[in-house]
């Protein structure tokens, strides 16, 4: 009996309780309910909105200028997008633009400029590189027959680092300097490159692993057993010629129509 | 009289320049190269550098990303070149403010910025002010500062020795009184009556001051018949007063206070807490933050404690820029953490510095603290630090040098016990396992048993790897010649014996050698000028602390000063031994690299042949960063 009268006590407790805000709720205009209705609703929808918007930032939209140090990545940079030749140093940091392509479509992308300093590239590479939607190599034509090792090297490191394997940006290896006389042909060049990524394959496999017990990536590239050929790659991968100085000096125009045809093909 | 001016960004783009009248060769090559030694080796504590004949200083705006430099020829040496750059830079910022402010290149690219007039205001002023302070005229005794101090405040003593010095100079007057009485004399004797006066005899009146002298002289001179105290100018010492005993704050006055044995249990916990003090500091790196926001939430007593709050909260959200106090703790917490954690002293200042110059002016973004950005600045140097500089791949390089038909020469050098021959070994091991032959060559010829080591270890390799898989032939052979002859004779027969029978790889063992032994030093010096190997390895362990820095130092000193080319071989590669013992005090890596600039190619963590690995930059910084 007691029990009963204690529950009916602890009921009674809180029905003056749940009556009174029954009736402020009727109380109230409807509207506000569902004014506090909308701006729940609003709330969830904005949290949705910005996890798609944050997580967008993945999908790729951006085109990596990279290179070796001297290979005229900022001047082909500032020739694609404002046509004009300008004095450069080596960069430190990337350098971004918008960039409109030259196709019917005139999409527009973001053009990245990287530093090709041997200390500053892997870094910028790994902030970058799944943003890539594609890579312009950029090879210096003229001195390639000294550097053809620490380009392959490159080239290799990009080509079988994890992100860009998953990505699969299509891949143009622009072949600068073209207006020196003792540049290398396009061609040449895909054959030099073929050959050192063959001789890559193999002590790049056989180097020692890390400290941490982290071994280097697993790609392999190309086919097991065949010579190494760029056309086994799973990516599209393209060889051209430009100059970004332009033949007539600093005050005429670069030779980049061959590269603002890719580009504009993307 | 500058030879250039520049001003670019950091991405590369140079947005004005000047060249100076005359001048002929262009900038660029000297601006790299001081951007490749400077800023990216992160030196930029100093912000001058020299380059041929050149002298160039710079300067950083981390907030716009630009770059300013100014070359000179080094021989001028121009004053106002410091001052200079600081106005040009707060002019150009001015002017520019509008494009500089726009995110992205475009800006940069299609913006041209027509800076002459006020360069050459500027330069013009700069120099006016530099020459308008003329050659100054030495000052003569009237103007200066002694004349007008009195006698009295020269004095140091009581008076007594310095009275005696002033009755020796009235005594000579005395006695020269007595000779003849000149009016040099009369005004000598004016001047010292007018230092009596300052001596304190104030009360007295000129004459009967001489007089008392005159009195105390004649009484001397009866009584000390040899007395030459005008000899003595000699600055008055205080007489010792006898030795104090010496009390030390923390050695407490009996032995009982010395006894530590309750308070800390037993000696062997004492290391223990030590240990664990020297873990709880860096431990401390979290705190920081809220240090940060205590320093202003707390100890800004103008704006009151309300307004300080708001400060905080504006700190954290808005924009703000860094200058030196705000990361002035934060960076000493962190050059403590790093040498916490064995990078040498002076690198680790330099370090700091370095990033403080990087970071200054800089704009932060929403959400972040000083503590976090400085963090971050510091990670990416260490990481830049240790990235090598070039490429580094061993057997790239031997199947070259296979294909020139010509060995490739290893040669390792180090002091004393660091691994030297157990790492040869180490290294022979992973070039057999990849097919290459090895001719080891024992230019040790000091050390006991040197010879027998290596004879031993090409025993087990050879066991290893039998020559029946190779063709009859041993893949791993030892060139000596036993002990006491000359290591540079020896390595060179070494060389060409491998030429000639076809060896793809050398490895040249040398003996240890201390850094200051000059005599040894120079051996190390001509071996290496003679045979020109292909790579120079320095070995060290990473249990080094501050003394990779000398060792480092002076073995460059040593090769650089004795090779006859003006092209030197100095070291090329760091070993870096030992690297187990250390668990994640890993700072010898960073010191070593930073001094020299060359990459570490291997890293030893064992005794066994398997133990060889090569460096992660990135493990090592967070094994670095890590509290």
């Amino acid at each position: 009996m007691e029990d009963n009268i204690d529950v009916e006590a602890g009921e009674n407790q809180f029905q003056p309780y749940l009556d009174a805000l029954r009736k402020e709720l009727e109380h109230q205009d409807p509207i506000f309910i569902i004014g506090i209705i909308i701006s729940l609703a609003v709330v969830v929808i904005s949290f949705v909105l910005l996890k798609y918007f944050l997580s967008s930032k993945t999908v790729q939209s951006a085109v990596l200028l990279v290179g070796l140090c001297d290979s005229g990545k900022t001047l082909l940079f500032s020739r694609l997008l404002s046509g004009k030749f300008k004095k450069t140093q080596t960069s430190i940091t990337d350098s971004s633009a918008p960039y409109k392509a030259k196709n019917e479509k005139g999409s527009s992308w973001t053009l990245i400029d990287l530093p090709g300093h041997d200390s500053l590239r892997p870094q910028y590479v790994e902030k970058f590189k799944s943003a890539a939607r594609a890579i312009v190599f950029v090879v210096d034509s003229a001195i390639f027959q000294k550097e053809v090792r620490d380009v392959a090297e490159f080239l290799y490191f990009l080509l079988t680092d994890s992100a860009v394997s998953r990505n699969v940006p299509s891949l143009i290896v622009a072949c600068n300097k073209q207006d020196i006389t003792m540049a290398k042909s396009a061609k040449l060049i895909q054959q030099q490159l073929e050959k050192e990524m063959n001789t890559l394959r193999v002590t790049r496999s056989a180097a020692l692993g890390t400290q941490d017990g982290s071994a280097g990536s697993s790609v392999h590239l190309g086919k097991k057993g065949k010579d190494f050929e760029f056309s086994q790659l799973p990516m599209k991968v393209e060889f051209l010629e430009c100059s970004a100085r332009g033949s007539k000096g600093e005050n005429g125009q670069a030779d980049i129509g061959s590269l603002e045809k890719s580009l504009a093909n993307l | 009289m500058l030879d250039f001016f520049t001003i670019f960004s950091k991405g590369g783009i140079v947005l004005w320049c000047f060249q100076g009248t005359g001048v002929t060769e262009s900038f660029t090559g000297p601006v790299n190269a001081l951007i490749r030694s400077v800023i990216l080796q992160e030196r930029s504590g100093n912000n001058s550098y020299s380059h041929d004949a050149l002298s160039l200083k710079y300067k950083l705006d981390n907030e716009f990303e630009l770059v300013f430099v100014v070359g000179f020829q080094k021989i001028l040496t121009l004053t106002y070149v410091d001052k200079f750059i600081d106005d040009v830079q707060l002019h150009f910022r001015d002017r520019y403010k509008n494009e500089l402010e726009q995110k992205g290149a475009l800006a940069l690219l299609n913006s041209h910025f027509a800076f002459e007039d006020d360069f050459k205001m500027l330069l013009r002023e700069a120099e006016e002010s530099s020459k308008a302070r003329g050659p100054t005229s030495m000052r003569s005794f009237n103007a200066s500062l002694k004349s007008q101090k009195t006698v009295k405040s020269m004095i140091e003593t009581k008076g007594g020795d310095k009275g005696k010095e002033q009755g020796g100079k009235k005594n000579k007057n005395a006695k020269k009184e007595g000779k003849a009485i000149t009016t040099r004399e009369k005004a000598k004797a004016s001047t010292s009556a007018q230092k009596t006066e300052e001596n304190g005899n104030q009360g007295l009146t000129q004459e009967e001051i001489i007089q008392k002298k005159r009195e105390e002289f004649i009484r001397k001179r009866m009584g000390a018949p040899v007395e030459k105290p005008s000899k003595s100018p000699k600055p008055v010492k205080e007489k010792p007063k006898g030795k104090e005993k010496r009390v030390w704050t923390l050695g407490g006055s009996s032995t009982k206070e010395l006894d530590y044995s309750q308070s800390n249990g037993n000696g062997a916990h004492a290391a223990g807490d030590q240990g664990l003090d020297a873990q709880a500091d860096p431990g401390d790196l979290l705190a920081v933050d809220y240090e940060s926001i205590l320093f202003k939430m707390f100890l800004s007593p103008k704006k009151g404690a309300f307004g300080g709050m708001f400060g905080m909260l504006k700190g954290l959200v808005g924009s703000k820029s860094l200058s030196q106090e705000d990361m002035e703790p934060v960076l000493d917490k962190m050059r403590d953490h790093l040498i916490a954690k064995n990078v040498a002293a002076e690198i680790a200042s330099q370090l700091c510095d370095s990033v403080a110059k990087k970071l200054e002016g800089k704009v932060m973004g929403t959400f972040t603290t000083v503590a976090s950005t400085v963090k971050g600045a510091l990670q990416d140097s260490l990481v830049q630090i240790l990235q090598p500089k070039r490429r580094v791949d061993i057997l790239r390089d031997v199947l070259e040098a296979r294909s020139q038909r010509r060995p490739f020469v290893i040669t390792f050098c180090g002091v004393n016990g660091v691994g030297k021959s157990t790492n040869l070994a180490k290294i022979s091991f992973w070039l057999i396992e990849n097919g290459f032959t090895v001719l080891i060559a024992a230019c040790d010829t000091f050390r006991a048993g040197a010879v027998e080591q290596l004879r031993t270890h090409q025993r087990r390799l050879n066991s290893l790897h039998p020559p029946q898989d190779h063709g009859g032939r041993p893949i791993v052979q030892l060139y000596e010649k036993g002990y006491g002859k000359d290591a540079a004779g020896i390595a060179m027969e070494a060389i060409a014996y491998a030429r000639n029978q076809a060896f793809d790889v050398v490895l040249v063992d040398t003996a240890g050698r201390m850094q200051d032994n000059t005599p040894l030093m120079t051996a190390l010096a001509k071996l290496i000028a003679v045979n020109m190997p292909d790579l120079v390895l320095f070995v060290g362990e990473a249990l080094v602390g501050n003394e990779a820095v000398d060792q480092l130092v002076k073995f460059n000193q040593a090769l650089a000063d004795h090779s006859m080319s003006d092209k030197p071989r100095l070291i090329d590669g760091i070993v870096l031994t030992k690297f187990d013992t250390i668990d994640d005090k890993v700072g010898a890596a960073i010191s070593m690299t930073y001094i020299t600039g060359q990459p570490i190619v291997f890293v030893g963590t064992g005794q066994t042949y398997n133990d060889l690995r090569s460096l992660n930059a990135r493990a090592v910084v967070g094994a670095l960063m890590k509290a």
